[in-house]
């Protein structure tokens, strides 16, 4: 076992639980909260989230048609899932899904 | 209204839609951890450990491009920071007389979908109670650690003989992060995402792919302080 790594993962791991268990275990809800925190806190969900989507999309935009159809056909159908259902595994499994079948598709149309 | 508190197997019931989208996933991270180098057990206690997948992707970056430990560590935990407001939004709809006395144990499992499903339970009129709350959790749990163990022991070559399939996997992650973002938009934080995106964007092909992250979400975080 890597101990960098070991050490990595059990503080991540403590903040995780820290950042899960104690808001509820203190009852921080019955806190008013609000002020500059508050807004910064609310605002680094979307940020964290906007900005995973984007490093996660990016090494996979290529110019040539054969490795970004699979992408646009597996963005569609998230989108497509996720405005039918409003169900973030079921959209998340469709836009693999589809992914895959068009590279599947497009191995078997150009070998 | 229902009377009685949902049981522990409702809750593990209620995560057949959270295990059948994390097993795939965590899979993928098992596969990922043995392509960049790491030992099964290794991703065994990621999984186990941080249980959070986005920032286990990112450990595998920064862990095998030898970042310093702490930055890595901090990374990880500036990544993880949203997961605090999860359980004051939880708590507020659980009302008042909510039991916490097991929260030390549940609570751990608080992740986005988790939280997602547990939040619609109580949006729709189901009681809370600490029992369904861990039957949900330890089955989004066992299925993230044991997706990671089959996809770990399954190794990098695994997938090698299947280009659609590994193609299809290395999807889930950027279809997760779009499902995620798509359930979170809304005109108010419309300004926020914009920010991080963009700020991602340039940082990576200015700098490096870890700049674009952790400047992306820094922006976008001190773009919601500006926001009214």
């Amino acid at each position: 076992m890597n101990w960098e790594l070991l050490t990595v993962a059990l503080m991540a791991g403590a903040a995780n639980w820290a950042f899960r268990a104690l808001p509820v275990i203190l009852r921080s809800d019955r806190m008013a909260a609000s002020g500059w925190l508050e807004r910064f806190l609310s605002a680094t969900g979307p940020a964290a989230i906007a900005t995973l989507f984007v490093a996660a999309i990016l090494p996979t935009l290529s110019p040539e048609m054969r490795a970004f159809a699979p992408v646009a056909v597996g963005t569609l159908a998230v989108l497509a899932a996720y405005a039918a259902g409003r169900s973030v595994v079921l959209a998340t499994l469709a836009g693999a899904l589809a992914h895959g079948l068009t590279v599947w598709a497009i191995g078997a149309a150009i070998p | 209204m229902t009377a009685t508190k949902p049981t522990f197997l409702a809750g593990l019931a209620a995560s057949l839609p959270i295990v059948l989208g994390y097993f795939p996933i965590a899979f993928s991270f098992g596969v990922a951890a043995t392509r960049a180098g790491f030992t099964a057990t290794e991703a065994f206690a990621l999984s186990l450990l941080i249980y959070a997948g986005a920032s286990q992707f990112l450990a595998l970056a920064l862990l095998s491009s030898a970042a310093p430990v702490l930055v890595t560590a901090f990374t990880l935990i500036a990544m993880n920071l949203r997961h605090v407001l999860y359980g004051p939004a939880l708590m507020r709809e659980a009302g008042e007389g909510a039991s916490t006395r097991h929260a030390w144990a549940w609570a751990f499992g608080l992740t986005d979908e988790v939280f997602g499903q547990a939040l619609g339970a109580l949006a729709r009129g189901q009681r809370f109670s600490e029992a369904w709350m861990s039957g949900l959790g330890i089955g989004a749990y066992a299925a993230w650690v044991g997706g990671t163990v089959v996809g770990a022991l399954a190794g990098g070559g695994a997938l090698d003989g299947w280009p659609a399939l590994s193609a299809g996997l290395g999807f889930m992650l950027p279809a997760l992060f779009l499902a995620l973002l798509l359930s979170i938009l809304s005109r108010r934080q419309l300004p926020v995402i914009a920010v991080a995106g963009l700020v991602t964007v340039a940082a990576t092909l200015a700098i490096s792919a870890t700049s674009g992250i952790l400047m992306g979400m820094l922006a976008g975080a001190l773009a919601g302080l500006v926001r009214r």
